[in-house]
C-alpha cells in the first residue's frame, strides 16, 4: 500500500468510527456548552460584564473540549491492538500519525467551530466577533491536537493519563490562546486581527511541521 | 584533566569525556565537585549579601525596597538557564543513549523549579510596595509562572513511569518539547503585555550603581554554583539509587567512609 493510500484508509477508518460512535462528537460538545454556560451563574448576567469575559471564556472552553479528546487518539487502539499494527506498518509512523490527528481535527474542529457563533449569543458579541471567534476555534483545535498528540503518545501506558496530558498541553497551548482571543478582541474593539491570524496560522504550520515527528518519536519511547 | 580518581581508568577506555558519562566513574568526582560548589556558593553569597546590605547605596526611587533584587535577579535568571541546561542533557541523552545525561536532567528539574518560586515569591514580595500588587500579569512574571509549569510537567511525567528508563526518555522528549515552546512562549506573552520596568542590566551600559551591579553579578554566580551543588547532590543520590545493587557502590561507599 502507498504512503498516501496508507493515510487515506486511516482518515476514512476514523471519520468511519467518529460516524458510528456519536459521543466521541458529542460529549466534547455537550462539556463545551455546559463550561460556556456555568461563568454567567458566577459572574453575573448582565450582558456588558458578559460581553468582556465571552471571548476568553469562549476559547477556553473549546481548548479543554478538545484536549479531552486527547486520549481518543491512542488509548482506544493501545486496549483493541490496532495500535500495533500501526507501529508495524511499512509506512512512516509520523504520517499515520498526522492522518489521525487530521482526522481528529476535521470532525472536533469542525464540531466546535460551528457551534461557537450560538455560544457567543450567550456573551452578547457581536456577529463578526462571533464569526472571528469560530474561525479561530477552527485553527487552535489542530494545533492543540497537534501538539497534544506528543503527550498522548507518551501516556498510552502511563499512570494518570488524562489529567496529566492537561498539565502537559495546556501550558504550552497559551500562544494560540493568546492569538486566538486576541484576534476576535480587535474586532471587538474594530481593528484589523491581521496580524494575530498570521501568528494564529503560522502556529498551526510549525505544528504541522514537528509535531507529527516528536509523536512517533513519543509512540515508540512509550510502547518500548 | 585529572587522572587521580579512584576508580581504575582502564575499564574505562576513552577520552576523559566519554569516561565521565559512566556514573561509576562521576560519582566520585560529582561529591567532589559539590563539595566545591556549595564553598564556593556559601562564600560568595556571604560576600554578595553583604556588598548587597551593607555597601549598596540606597535607590533613589524605591528606597531600601530594591535591595531585594539580589535574590529576584539570579533567580529569575536561573530558571530561564537551568532549562536550557535540563533541555541540553535530555537531547544529550536521546542523542548519545548515556543514562547519566538523564539523570542530569532529573537532578537539575527540581532545583530550577524551586528557582522559579523564588524568583516569583520575591517578586511578588517586591511588587506589594513598588506596583501596589502582589500580583500583575506582566510578561516576565507570567513568563516564569509558565515556566514553572513547564518543569512541573516535567517531573510530573519523569515520575509517572515505573520503567525508569522509559520515564527518562519520555521526560526528555518533553523537556525537548518546551524548550522549542520556551521562546515562543515568551514573546507571546511578552507581545500580549509588558508593564515590567526595562531590563536594566546591558553590557556594555548600565542604569544600576557599579556597587549594586557588583553585588548582583556576585549572587549569581552564588546561585549558579548554589544550583550546581544541588543538581550534584540529587544526582549522586539518584545514583545510588539506580545502582544499589551495583558492586562498584558499594566498594566506592566503603572506601569513602573508611
Amino acid at each position: 500500500m502507498s504512503l498516501r493510500g496508507a493515510t487515506t484508509a486511516v482518515i476514512r477508518r476514523e471519520l468511519q468510527l467518529f460516524a458510528q460512535r456519536k459521543s466521541d462528537w458529542a460529549n466534547p460538545l455537550m462539556f463545551f456548552l455546559i463550561v460556556c454556560s456555568l461563568f454567567p451563574f458566577a459572574v453575573g448576567s448582565e450582558s456588558e460584564k458578559l460581553k468582556l469575559i465571552g471571548i476568553g471564556v469562549i476559547f477556553v472552553g473549546a481548548l479543554l473540549a478538545a484536549m479531552l479528546s486527547l486520549p481518543k487518539l491512542f488509548d482506544e487502539d493501545a486496549r483493541d491492538g490496532s495500535l500495533e499494527l500501526m507501529l508495524a506498518s511499512p509506512e512512516p509512523l509520523a504520517a499515520l500519525i498526522l492522518a489521525r490527528v487530521a482526522a481528529l481535527s476535521l470532525a472536533l474542529g469542525i464540531a466546535l467551530s460551528a457551534v461557537t457563533p450560538v455560544f457567543a449569543l450567550f456573551y452578547a458579541l457581536p456577529f463578526d466577533v462571533a464569526a472571528m471567534l469560530s474561525l479561530n476555534v477552527l485553527m487552535a483545535v489542530p494545533t492543540l491536537l497537534l501538539v497534544g498528540s506528543i503527550a498522548a503518545a507518551l501516556l498510552v501506558s502511563a499512570r494518570g493519563g488524562a489529567i496529566l496530558t492537561a498539565v502537559l498541553v495546556l501550558p504550552l497551548t497559551i500562544p494560540t490562546l493568546i492569538f486566538g482571543a486576541g484576534a476576535a478582541l480587535k474586532v471587538l474593539y474594530g481593528e484589523s486581527p491581521a496580524a494575530e491570524l498570521a501568528l494564529q496560522a503560522a502556529f498551526m504550520l510549525l505544528a504541522l511541521a514537528l509535531c507529527p515527528l516528536a509523536a512517533a518519536a513519543a509512540l515508540k519511547i512509550s510502547t518500548d | 584533566m585529572a587522572r587521580t580518581e579512584s576508580q581504575s581508568n582502564d575499564k574505562f577506555a576513552g577520552s576523559w569525556f566519554w569516561r565521565y558519562a559512566s556514573p561509576a566513574a562521576f560519582f566520585p568526582l560529582a561529591g567532589k565537585l559539590e563539595k566545591l560548589c556549595w564553598a564556593l556558593a556559601a562564600v560568595l553569597a556571604a560576600v554578595g549579601l553583604y556588598i548587597g546590605f551593607f555597601v549598596a547605596p540606597t535607590d533613589a526611587q524605591q528606597g531600601e525596597v530594591y535591595r531585594v533584587i539580589f535574590i529576584h535577579v539570579p533567580a529569575a535568571w536561573m530558571t530561564m538557564v537551568i532549562y536550557m541546561a535540563m533541555a541540553f542533557w535530555a537531547a544529550t541523552g536521546l542523542v548519545l543513549g548515556t543514562r547519566l545525561s538523564f539523570m542530569m536532567s532529573h537532578a537539575l528539574a527540581p532545583t530550577g523549579a524551586i528557582m522559579a518560586v523564588v524568583a516569583l515569591v520575591t517578586g511578588s514580595l517586591w511588587g506589594r510596595p513598588t506596583w501596589g500588587t502582589y500580583w500583575v500579569w506582566d510578561a516576565r512574571l507570567t513568563s516564569t509562572l509558565i515556566l514553572f509549569f513547564l518543569y512541573m510537567g516535567y517531573m510530573a511525567l519523569a515520575a509517572s513511569f515505573d520503567d525508569k528508563k522509559k520515564g527518562d526518555r519520555a521526560s526528555a522528549l518533553i523537556a525537548l518539547v518546551g524548550a522549542i515552546n520556551v521562546p515562543i512562549i515568551y514573546f507571546s506573552v511578552k507581545w500580549w503585555n509588558t508593564l515590567h520596568q526595562g531590563s536594566s542590566v546591558r553590557p556594555g551600559s548600565s542604569s544600576m550603581a557599579a556597587t549594586m551591579l557588583t553585588a548582583m553579578m556576585i549572587m549569581t554566580f552564588a546561585f549558579w554554583f548554589y544550583c550546581v551543588a544541588a543538581a550534584l547532590h540529587r544526582l549522586r543520590t539518584d545514583i545510588i539509587e539506580r545502582e544499589r545493587n551495583a558492586a562498584w557502590l558499594r566498594d566506592t561507599l566503603k572506601a569513602a567512609s573508611q
